[in-house]
This record gives structure tokens, C-alpha cells and sequence, in this order.
């Protein structure tokens, strides 16, 4: 397929998607509504690889569905390349959607599949048996024009679902995690295709899956969401190294999750209470004494001290229990008040490790805790 | 005694009540009636029994090729009727009723209970000269004089159609009902219009459903005798009735007979050809 150059970088800082205020109700229940998606509001840049990540039933599925046109929003309004899509149905949509299952229509074949959405547009047969083989070649699949989907492993009707999608060169690919049916090396695989694709074409791509791996190596944007709202929306770094609550913190990687208590503040420096300790950090959040918080800490960021070493937050207690993954060791440490760290360190690095059952002591830079408050 | 031969010893002890039944009600009549084609007519109508050819000799006479004829016609544009009401139904029930889908299904099947005589006497009522659908018509202005309805070949097939239309709703639904809605929105994600959804997704993907009703409609409907008689007054000859007088009027069993066995005959081919057809259809689809 030849590049789209009317989109792509260029054209970056254009909204492809604007949800304004959507909410999606389904159901009441005891005269309560429950909201599957509650009080959206996100803009989508033309071009990007933008993901919605989050666990099942978080809503990430029903907003695809609703930029699709497969569903309609309770309230709120929905821009698409600028102009109010709410209530267009949605073969009148200029976005394609890569199903969850493929969806790949069992009685035509291949090319029949994949030239499906030219042919209801009325495109001329030549064109569309030119268009179909050279979307089919895109994605690796020439060979197969004649098999029907049945014949096909998943990874294959996964590539025809992509060609079939694409071909109709729509402004928006919504892909709801298309991926989840194929063995991890495939998926692998796949990933990195799909994304070099996104990369050549410049077509947005949005992108539904609750792997949070695959989100991080192949977004530019993500929306982390849970019970229907969006908890935070940055670039994969952004999440990773700074979430912005205790769900992100916890749903993105490992990462160890004190309660905390404020006990005061000076400038721009706070004094907390957490785990029978008091640490001493830099924060420029809005809290006062007596607010309760969270301190959050990647297990990469802890290792053992021994003795006094200033300047850093520790953490004392017994080792619970070590286990070795191959380049790294987790250590787990308890408490005094029962609180369970763990520490990712790297082996061989010739530190002295203690063993389960001894005491140690966990320390970290204070630059690297997260203080949250929600 | 084996295992296995204990296993096919059980295996046949269950088996027996339904082959016995099966053997006694469908395959000995079916023998007799065999037998009796091949029969001899005697003076006084009854039935000589050897090994003549002469009813089927009389049968291909050029005078009941109309009757044949007849008979394909009428099950023909039954079907036809039977699948331009029923598909609708069938669609509407599987695709859009929702919750109400299971009552609209019972409301269908449930005047089935009742005795094929009485509701197509109901039909009579229903059709006749005095009947309600005249007097309502009459009441409320809509006509002078009384539509002649019985007796007709419209009639007719209403009648047909009623008989007809749970077997022809049914398999269209199960097929529609097990449609992957999926691929209904990957349609509509695609560009189609509803229209084009239906005719490029939803009736291909229906065709086993529909193939199925077209058997289970036009087979029984050229053996139909009572429905004809009833609602059209017996005018045209088929081949049912044709069998009710060969043997009740005329006495003459070994025509009746060798009538019977031809009808039976192209059932048969027509299911054989049918089962051929829908086998390479699904084959071609796999």
C-alpha cells in the first residue's frame, strides 16, 4: 500500500478523535446508573499511536466501539477529523476496525474478504483486484488469495483482517487487542509489524489491549483507564516513571505500594510517616499534614545497605524470601509493621546480598519514590 | 461373550423398540404398498397379487402427465410462498425481536398443537362465503358483495402457506440465529449499507437454513391432499387426491399403488439430488 501523505507527521497537531464529555450507560442497576465509560474528554492527534490500556471491563472496548459507530454514546460528542460524528452509523465513518476475533467473513475468500469495503463502495474490479493484491503483499499474504479464512492459521487471518482494514485508507484503524489470540512470539512479531506499518502510513492507529508490555513498547500516547474513566494519559515514559495515582502505579509494571501518612511540610520539602518510619523528601504537590498518601517505589529502585549511608530513604527489616529470574534476583522484605517490599537487583554485580531469614535493609534515592495522593 | 459382542448385543436391545416401529409402520406399508403396484386388478376392485406391469404401463399415459405437472407446479409456488413469508419472519424473530424472540417462536409453533383438520376448518370459516373475513368486509364497507375465497387457487395457497410456514421459519432461524453478529459490524465498519450487509453477509451465510426449508416445504407439499380439497374445492387434479380416488372411487388398488411409488420415487430423487447439492455447497464454503 503507498504511504498516505496527506496525514503523518505533518499534520501531527490535528485532532483525529475529540470525546468530549462521553458517557456510555448500560444499565441500571437498583435505579442507579452504572457507566461503562463515565465523563471522557480526550483529543487523539492525527497520527499517532494512541492506546487505551486497562483490565477488562474498564471501558477501553466500549470507546472503541464508539468511535467505530457500533455503539453511540449516552451523552457527550465525539469529533472525528473535526467534524461531529455522533449519530452517523458507522459505514459512514472513515475508520476501520482490526476485530478481536478477525470477524473475517467465513463464505468469501481471501481477496474477497479483503476487497470487501472497495467493492460496496461500487470501486471498479479492476481497481479492486489491483488494491487487494497489493494490500495482501503489505502484509505478507499474496499467496493466499484464493484460500478461504477457515484455511488459515491465526496469525495469517490476523494479517488479512489488517489488510482488509487498511485498504480502505481510513483516517482512523481502531485495532481492539488484536493480538490476544496468538502465542507470544507471534504476537512479538506482529507488534513490531504493526507498528513499523503505523510508522510508513501515518493513518492513527488506536489501539485496545489490557498488556501493558504491548502498550508500553508500542504507543506514543497511552489513556491508562479503570471503572470507566481515564486515570491518566502520557506517552509510555510518562506513565511508567511518573503515575499519577495508586491504579497506574499498580496496573504499569511492579512497583511497591506503601500507605502513607503527611506529617508536615517545609517549602518544598515534606516529612511523611509510612511503614513505622519517618522519611524525609522533596514534593511539590498540594498536601498538608495529616493527608493520607501512598508512597510508590519500583523494585528496581531499592538495594541493600549496610550501616549508615545519608541522603537516602531506608527501609528495615527481615528478607523473606528470594527468587532468582535469570538476570535479575527479587528479594522480599518484611517489615517491622508487616509492610512487604520487593527489590529487584541485578546478579553478579558483586554487592552482598543477605539471606532469607536475615535482617536488611532496603534504601533508595528519594528522588525515586512517588508520593501519591489518590 | 466379548465385551464388544455384549456391547453390540445392548446396542441392539436399545435400538429395538424404535426399529421395530420403524420396520412395522414405514418399511413393510411402504413393501405392501410396493406390491400392490405390481398387483393385478380383479372384476370386483380388489387386488390380485403377482408381477404385472400394466398399472405402470396405464400411469404413463399421457392423460396424468397434467397431474404430475399439477403437483410440482403447486409445491413449487408453495415453497416460493412459504420462503417470501417466512424468510422475513425468520430474520425478524433471529435478528430483532430480542427478548420477545422465544415468545414470537412459541406464538408460531403453538397452533401447531392443534389437529391439521380443525385449523384448516378454521380456514374454511375463516374464507368462506359467510365468513368472517366477509362479513368484516361487508360490515365495515369495504365491499357489496361477498369475494368468492374458497375455491380458489389463492386459497390455496394460503392454506399451503400456513401449513408450511413453521417448517420453513424454523431452519431459516436456526441459521440465522447462529450468525456471528460480528460480522454484521465488521460489514457496517466496512462500508456497507444495510442492505448491501444483507445481501453479502447475513443471506449468503442463511442459505444452508433456506436450502433446508426448501426440502422440508416442497417434498411434503407434493403429496399434499387434504389442503387442496378443502380450501380449493378439489378443482385441480394432483397428485395426492389423485391417490384418494384411484383407491376409494375408482377401486382400482395397483394404480393407486404404482401412483404412490412414483410419487415416493421422486421424492426420494429430489432429496438425493438435494443432499448432493448441499453438500458441495458446504464443501465449497469450508
Amino acid at each position: 500500500m503507498p504511504p498516505d501523505t496527506t496525514t503523518g507527521t505533518a499534520g501531527a497537531s490535528r485532532a483525529a478523535i475529540e470525546l468530549i464529555d462521553i458517557r456510555k450507560a448500560f444499565g441500571a442497576a437498583g435505579g442507579e446508573t452504572t457507566y461503562a465509560v463515565d465523563r471522557m474528554n480526550l483529543t487523539i492527534k492525527a497520527g499517532e499511536f494512541f492506546t487505551f490500556l486497562g483490565p477488562s471491563g474498564c471501558g477501553k472496548t466500549t470507546t472503541l466501539r464508539m468511535i467505530a459507530g457500533f455503539e453511540e454514546p449516552t451523552s457527550g460528542r465525539l469529533l472525528l477529523d473535526g467534524k461531529e460524528v455522533t449519530g452517523v452509523p458507522a459505514h459512514q465513518r472513515n475508520v476501520n476496525t482490526v476485530f478481536q476475533s478477525y470477524a473475517l467473513f467465513p463464505h468469501l475468500t481471501v481477496s474477497e474478504n479483503v476487497g470487501f469495503g472497495l467493492s460496496v463502495k461500487g470501486v471498479a474490479k479492476d481497481e479492486i483486484r489491483q488494491r487487494v493484491q497489493a494490500a495482501l503483499e503489505s502484509v505478507h499474504m499474496g499467496h493466499a488469495v484464493d484460500r478461504k479464512p477457515s484455511a488459515l492459521s491465526g496469525g495469517q487471518q490476523q494479517r488479512v483482517a489488517l489488510a482488509r482494514a487498511l485498504i480502505n485508507r481510513p483516517s482512523v484503524l481502531l485495532l481492539d487487542e488484536p493480538f490476544g489470540a496468538l502465542d507470544l512470539k507471534l504476537r512479538r512479531e506482529m507488534q513490531m509489524e504493526v507498528k513499523e506499518m503505523q510508522r510508513k502510513l501515518g493513518i492513527t492507529f488506536i489501539f485496545v489491549t489490557h498488556d501493558q508490555e504491548e502498550a508500553l513498547t508500542m504507543s506514543d500516547r497511552i489513556a491508562v483507564m479503570n471503572n470507566g474513566t481515564v486515570q491518566q494519559v502520557g506517552g509510555p515514559a510518562d506513565i511508567y516513571e511518573r503515575p499519577a495515582n495508586r491504579f497506574t502505579a499498580g496496573f504499569i509494571g511492579d512497583m511497591n505500594l506503601i500507605d502513607a501518612r503527611v506529617l508536615g511540610r517545609s517549602d518544598d520539602r515534606l516529612t511523611v510517616e509510612a511503614a513505622g518510619g519517618r522519611f524525609e523528601m522533596p514534593c511539590t504537590l498540594p498536601v498538608q499534614a495529616g493527608d493520607p498518601c501512598t508512597l510508590a517505589i519500583r523494585p528496581e529502585a531499592l538495594h541493600f545497605v549496610e550501616g549508615e549511608a545519608g541522603g537516602t530513604i531506608r527501609f528495615a527489616g527481615t528478607v523473606s524470601g528470594a527468587v532468582y529470574i535469570g538476570t535479575d534476583t527479587v528479594y522480599g522484605l518484611t517489615l517491622a509493621d508487616g509492610t512487604r517490599l520487593h527489590a529487584r537487583l541485578r546478579n553478579g554485580d558483586g554487592r552482598p546480598t543477605p539471606q532469607t531469614g536475615e535482617p536488611g535493609t532496603l534504601a533508595c534515592a528519594p528522588a525515586a519514590i512517588r508520593l501519591l495522593t489518590q | 461373550m466379548t465385551a464388544a459382542r455384549r456391547g453390540n448385543l445392548v446396542t441392539l436391545a436399545l435400538l429395538a423398540p424404535s426399529l421395530l416401529s420403524a420396520i412395522l409402520l414405514l418399511v413393510i406399508p411402504i413393501l405392501i404398498v410396493i406390491a400392490f403396484s405390481f398387483a393385478e386388478q380383479d372384476t370386483y376392485g380388489g387386488a390380485k397379487f403377482g408381477f404385472t406391469l400394466t398399472s405402470y404401463r396405464e400411469l404413463f399415459q399421457s392423460i396424468y402427465l397434467p397431474i404430475f405437472v399439477n403437483s410440482l407446479q403447486l409445491a413449487a409456488v408453495s415453497t416460493l410462498v412459504c420462503l417470501l413469508v417466512g424468510y422475513p419472519i425468520a430474520y425478524f424473530i433471529a435478528l430483532r425481536a430480542g427478548r420477545y424472540a422465544g415468545i414470537l417462536l412459541a406464538l408460531l409453533l403453538i397452533p401447531f398443537w392443534i389437529d391439521f383438520i380443525v385449523r384448516m376448518s378454521a380456514w374454511m370459516v375463516l374464507l368462506g362465503r359467510n365468513g368472517t373475513i366477509n362479513s368484516a368486509l361487508l360490515g365495515l364497507g369495504f365491499i357489496e358483495q361477498p369475494i368468492r375465497m374458497i375455491g380458489t387457487y389463492p386459497a390455496v395457497l394460503v392454506g399451503m402457506l400456513y401449513a408450511f410456514l413453521p417448517t420453513t421459519v424454523l431452519p431459516i432461524h436456526a441459521a440465522l440465529n447462529g450468525l456471528d453478529r460480528r460480522l454484521l459490524e465488521a460489514a457496517d465498519d466496512l462500508g456497507a449499507t444495510p442492505l448491501q450487509s444483507f445481501w453479502r453477509v447475513t443471506f449468503p451465510l442463511s442459505l444452508p437454513g433456506v436450502m433446508a426449508a426448501i426440502l422440508f416445504v416442497f417434498v411434503p407439499a407434493m403429496g399434499v391432499y387434504a389442503i387442496p380439497v378443502l380450501l380449493g374445492g378439489g378443482k385441480s387434479i394432483i397428485l395426492g387426491n389423485l391417490i384418494v380416488q384411484l383407491f376409494l372411487d375408482f377401486r382400482n388398488i395397483p394404480l393407486g399403488a404404482a401412483v404412490s411409488v412414483v410419487l415416493l420415487a421422486i421424492s426420494s430423487v429430489i432429496i438425493v439430488c438435494y443432499m448432493r447439492v448441499l453438500r458441495s455447497v458446504e464443501e465449497a464454503r469450508a
